[in-house]
């Protein structure tokens, strides 16, 4: 169905419906409908997917209480055009692409949103009289909407302009045409040069400005190490606060997972970046920030086997698949325990102290170097602090690149899973430095290593899911049993279903060597030397 | 997308009713739905207010002059397009005996609008000729509206035959009884023990004045009898065959 470009005019309070109607009786039969008020639910998601897609999501109720027809309206339109992609009724504003029931829009946003939900990010009360004009058989040639809007949240006097919009019906294009020329002609309104919602977001100060959480500030070469590393740390800990709204209102599973990656970029810097901060300090952070990683890994583990349940059952033969059900139960059961247990770590005083000892340090512009250093052993402590950030992560960088070449290469058929997990660790280890200085290093050649090394992770990862997953499903069919929720059938097919990832675990482990025979290939090895340009001789402490 | 026939050999027993009624319902839900009006009277047009007139006619279509994309109009529904019928089309069997592969010219005419649509209606005229050949050969389902009498019954052993002769899928033959009337002794006796050879619904359309007053509203009858039993009787047919084109 073709989408069809509507013209959208700006409209000055002086103007009421009135003029617009008086101007195109002449030449139309017309005929205008009451006001109605509808409230507008603006939705995206947390990362503004559709928005960066340049799509618009919204979903349309009457604001009238005593509307006989309630149903709301999704709509999904093109931003910079206004076209409109789909109009759905639907009777609550949806959370996940399964919301929508039709195939064709719930797959494209499935394409979009992947596991995130749409979230509303403005409502806006519309005030909307329509002015339909009809040919002699009173059908609809085209449609004029006139609109005055109110944000909920704002003042007065700092409210979207109105807006006239003239929709087009498929077929009828003179008339359309004709409209749209004598109001620009004759009423001298000017067309709109934003979307609504660029409008309304601007109001209310909201910005998708998606750069804050994705990248990084970049560093200048200039910098010591402490001015990079507390860029990097200050950022990640923004990312963690950013997320943590989100993850309390389990509004999807990525504020969960984005908040514990920031927590392990952190940890990497304070475990690889040596020498920064004082040894007192370092073992505090460390142990605290240690500790968050743990207390979120049960919900995030039953996240994870949440999210592929229908995976699992997918893989079982059909007459085992309902039986797995119990075992989504269970799972659902103990989510809610571990998230409440997660909600609680995160308002203890363990935390708060935390977060502010954490943003007392990174408020410091010079920290270690401030403090006077009166026993050498502390000037030790901090001794990379000073030096050029540049050549002390070059020299870990390279390090922990050998580091990998002497992991992997031991590693034959026969080595137990925890030396692959091992290696695992350490390439991602490796992969966080390298992102994290990417300003001093990253050029093609290097995107080409980590493109490699990414299918590495990627097979070393999806491996130790599966160890853990195969342990787990154990130790919970047990639990099951305890807590009286499985049968004789339900244990079955979660052993075939184990029996089915020990199977995909076999195959990533003979999968490993051609990854890593792939990633230490001799020219990628020189493309990396060369865009680390190692100078031994930059001695640095380590 | 998923074409559906609206078709019978017998004339005034309900196919504009069920093409108009179903899809806007579909429409409704939020399926990008078109009618497309093949009958040169032009009932589905006029109950969409729309003039029955097409430019170049059938003739344009046949030559290529006019894609079926050109000549489509909004309704006043959403997500619901039109195609007109026009005064043409009442010689379309001959024109399309004129052209090549005469039997699948509206299936290839209908291609181009495979991704732009959910549900394509095809409103057919009531015979049995090169029309009902390429629209039976189009579509993925054939509802058949029959009036529950034994008349109306061997029509639908003829439309069978015509399918089998054709070596057209008779599958995809639905029937549902249409103006059933519950008062009727034969009505009932023939619902009770619908026939076993051709795929009868469980739903079934009334005979109901709220149909007849489509004619005068102008307009399907969920927008002006929502609650009315035909609009309930149609949101279950339409139920039943979503869940058979599944
Ligand atoms: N269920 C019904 N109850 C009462 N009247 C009905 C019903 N269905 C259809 N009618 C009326 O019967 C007449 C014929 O209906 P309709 O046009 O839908 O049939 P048709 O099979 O398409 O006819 P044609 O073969 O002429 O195209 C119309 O006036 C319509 O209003
Ligand atoms: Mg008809």
């Amino acid at each position: 169905m073709k989408s069809l470009h509507s013209a959208q005019f700006i409209v000055s309070q002086s103007i009421d419906s009135d003029a617009i109607f008086t101007l195109l009786q002449h030449e139309f039969s017309l005929h205008e409908t009451d006001h109605t008020r509808l409230k507008c639910h603006y939705l995206d998601t947390f990362d503004w997917r559709m928005y960066q897609k340049n799509y618009v999501c919204s979903w349309y109720q009457t604001a009238n209480k005593r509307a006989k027809n309630r149903e709301g309206i999704f709509f999904i339109h093109e931003k910079e055009t206004g076209n409109s992609i789909c109009e759905l009724p639907l009777s609550r504003v949806p959370k996940f692409s399964k919301d929508i029931n039709h195939q064709a829009y719930r797959s494209m946003l499935d394409n979009i949103l992947g596991i995130r939900a749409l979230m509303t990010v403005a409502v806006l009360t519309v005030k909307r009289r329509q002015l339909i004009i009809l040919d002699e058989e009173h059908k609809t040639l085209a449609l004029l909407q006139l609109e005055q809007y109110t944000i909920d949240e704002s003042a007065d006097d700092d409210q979207p302009a109105g807006r006239l919009i003239v929709c087009p019906v498929r077929g009828y294009p003179k008339v359309f045409k004709r409209v749209v020329q004598l109001v620009t002609e004759q009423l001298k309104l000017p067309h709109s040069r934003e979307a609504l919602l660029d409008e309304v977001l601007t109001v209310t100060g909201k910005r998708p400005d998606t750069c804050k959480l994705t990248g990084f500030q970049e560093l200048e070469s200039s910098f010591s190490t402490w001015e990079a590393v507390r860029i990097l740390l200050q950022h990640l800990f923004s990312v963690m606060q950013a997320n943590e709204y989100g993850l309390r209102e389990a509004i999807d599973t990525e504020f969960l997972h984005d908040y514990r990656v920031a927590v392990r970029r952190i940890r990497s810097i304070l475990g690889q970046i040596k020498h920064v901060f004082p040894d007192k300090l370092l073992a505090y952070f460390k142990r605290e920030f240690s500790w968050l990683g743990t207390v979120t890994t049960p919900t995030r583990d039953l996240d994870m086997y949440l999210l592929k349940f229908d995976g699992y059952i997918q893989a079982l033969p059909d007459d085992l698949q309902q039986h797995l059900e119990m075992f989504r139960l269970f799972l659902q059961r103990h989510w809610k325990i571990e998230h409440a247990r997660l909600c609680r770590a995160l308002d203890s005083k363990r935390y708060q102290k935390l977060t502010s000892e954490w943003q007392k340090i990174l408020a410091n512009a010079d920290m270690p170097l401030q403090r006077e250093m009166s026993t050498g052993s502390q000037a030790q402590e901090t001794c990379n602090a000073a030096e050029p950030a540049r050549i002390v992560a070059r020299q870990r960088i390279w390090k922990l690149y050998k580091r990998i070449l002497k992991e992997g290469g031991s590693i034959t058929p026969q080595s137990h899973d925890e030396d692959l997990h091992e290696l695992r660790k350490s390439c991602k280890k490796f992969r966080y430095l390298i992102e994290f200085f990417q300003d001093y290093y990253v050029g093609k050649s290097m995107k080409q290593l980590l493109k490699t090394l990414k299918q590495l992770q990627d097979n070393l990862g999806d491996f130790q899911d599966l160890c853990v997953q195969i342990e787990q499903l154990n130790g919970f069919a047990e639990q099951m049993q305890q807590e009286g929720l499985a049968d004789t059938k339900t244990i079955m097919a979660m052993g075939v279903l184990v029996e089915r990832l020990n199977e995909r675990k076999t195959a990533l482990r003979a999968e490993f060597r051609r990854q890593f025979e792939s990633f230490i290939q001799p020219e990628k090895k020189a493309v990396f030397v060369e865009a680390l340009r190692v100078q031994q001789h930059e001695g640095v402490t380590e | 997308m998923k074409i559906v026939a609206c078709y019978n050999v017998k004339g005034g027993i309900g196919k504009t009713a069920a093409a108009v009624n179903l899809a806007f319902l579909a429409a409704h839900e939020g399926a990008r739905t078109l009618v497309w009006d093949l009958d040169p009277q032009g009932a589905a047009s006029f109950y969409f207010r729309i003039k029955p007139k097409v430019k170049k006619g059938s003739k344009g279509l046949l030559t290529g002059k006019k894609t079926l994309e050109d000549v489509v109009k909004g309704t006043d529904y959403p997500n619901l397009d039109l195609i007109p019928a026009d005064f043409s089309y009442r010689n379309l069997d001959l024109q399309l005996d004129e052209v090549k592969k005469s039997d699948t010219r509206i299936q290839k005419l209908l291609k181009p609008l495979a991704s732009e649509y959910d549900f394509i209606f095809l409103d057919c005229p009531p015979s049995i000729s090169l029309v009902s050949e390429n629209t039976l050969i189009a579509a993925d389902a054939v509802i058949v509206p029959t009036i529950p009498t034994t008349l109306s019954l061997r029509t639908l052993d003829q439309i069978v035959e015509f399918c089998n002769k054709l070596n057209i899928d008779h599958t995809k033959i639905i029937t549902f009884f249409s103006m059933m009337d519950n008062r009727k002794k034969l009505h009932k006796q023939i619902v009770e023990n619908p026939p076993q050879h051709v795929r009868v619904l469980d739903a079934s359309i009334p005979y109901a004045s709220d149909v007849e007053r489509m004619g005068v509203y102008r307009q399907p009858v969920p927008v002006f009898a929502g609650n009315s039993r035909a609009a309930k009787a149609y949101r279950a047919l339409w139920e039943e065959i979503k869940s058979v084109l599944h």
